[in-house]
């Protein structure tokens, strides 16, 4: 039990290691695919917003993390 | 016929994230062989790596069922959480927020837990000791397995994908072998730093093209994203120490 505990837990970290940035990355896909659903963007630009929106996640989450450490 | 463009960053995404993996496990198992024997390090590792055989002959087919778009999208988002995870560390590991991960001090801690636990007698097999290898190849092993898949899924990668880890397991157990200690001079958060770069570029192209957007120039722009990632992870690297360096008095 203890192992598959371990297991599960491992699984969890390896896909939601930071909560910010992970839901930060759901939520830029969400958007996305809700743009090109509702065809509010053409497909290109739908794409560059997931693609700049994914960078943008990138270095705010760097970012927060370096000034929760230095808080701690 | 399977295009250089692709198969160029899954077989190097599976060998580099791969070479990474394994040599975290080598260490643990190489603790557990060294202070309980190397039967049970040895049966431990064998019964985790046909369990992780397991999961990729059952998973196989069933990813064969779901369209490929939905496949692409599912990939897609989790190669973005998984890869991001780990560009995020090691952007904040090369800018030194986060302490670098060392090999040595993770055998030592790994050998003082080994050596706290009463030993069996000799004719006796080491149960702990195989549960610590089994336990750590296991673990380290589900991160490649879903790197071989995720990087080579739905192209017809999975096989270049899966000799690429097959590689890395043989240069790092060669390696291993030979010099009988933790393998501490890996570059291990260049390395991740780089596979971190490549599954977040492969993540951006097939969620896209789960939501049916057409690339421009198809798989090149997985070269476009992995060098705007790259840069993205120097710069946010750089802005950090810039601003810690301006903190600190």
């Amino acid at each position: 039990m203890n192992l598959l505990r371990e297991v599960a837990g491992g699984l969890y970290k390896m896909f939601v290691g930071d909560a910010w940035s992970t839901g930060a990355i759901l939520a830029v896909v969400s958007v996305t695919a809700g743009l090109k659903a509702y065809r509010v963007v053409p497909p290109l630009i739908a794409g560059a917003i997931l693609f700049i929106g994914c960078i943008a996640v990138l270095v705010a989450s760097v970012v927060l993390s370096a000034r929760r450490n230095r808080v701690r | 016929m399977i295009s250089i463009t692709t198969a160029a960053p899954a077989v190097s995404a599976a060998f580099l994230a791969s070479l990474v993996e394994v040599v975290e496990a080598f260490t643990i198992v190489l603790a557990a062989g060294t202070l309980r024997g190397w039967r049970a390090a040895i049966a431990g590792t064998a019964a985790a790596l046909a369990v992780l055989v397991l999961i990729v002959v059952a998973l196989g087919p069933a990813l064969d069922q779901i369209p490929l778009h939905w496949l692409a999208l599912l990939i897609g988002t989790l190669l973005l959480l998984f890869g991001m995870g780990w560009l995020h560390k090691a952007v904040l590991r090369a800018a030194g927020i986060v302490p670098l991960h060392d090999q040595n001090a993770a055998f030592a801690a790994e050998a003082a837990n080994l050596s706290d636990a009463a030993a069996p007698g000799r004719a006796a097999f080491d149960w702990l000791g195989g549960l610590i290898a089994f336990k750590a190849v296991l673990l380290e092993g589900l991160e490649v397995v879903f790197i071989v898949i995720a990087v080579g899924a739905g192209r017809g990668l999975l096989v270049p994908a899966s000799l690429g880890a097959l590689a890395a397991c043989i240069v790092v157990l060669g390696i291993g072998a030979i010099v009988h200690r933790p393998l501490a001079r890996v570059p291990e958060n260049t390395l991740k730093f780089a596979v971190g770069v490549i599954l977040s570029a492969f993540g951006v192209f097939w969620t896209g093209e789960g939501l049916g957007i057409a690339w421009p120039g198809d798989d090149f722009m997985i070269l476009f994203f992995g060098c705007a990632f790259l840069l993205a992870g120097l710069g946010a690297a750089q802005i950090v120490r810039r601003s810690t360096r301006a903190l600190t008095p």
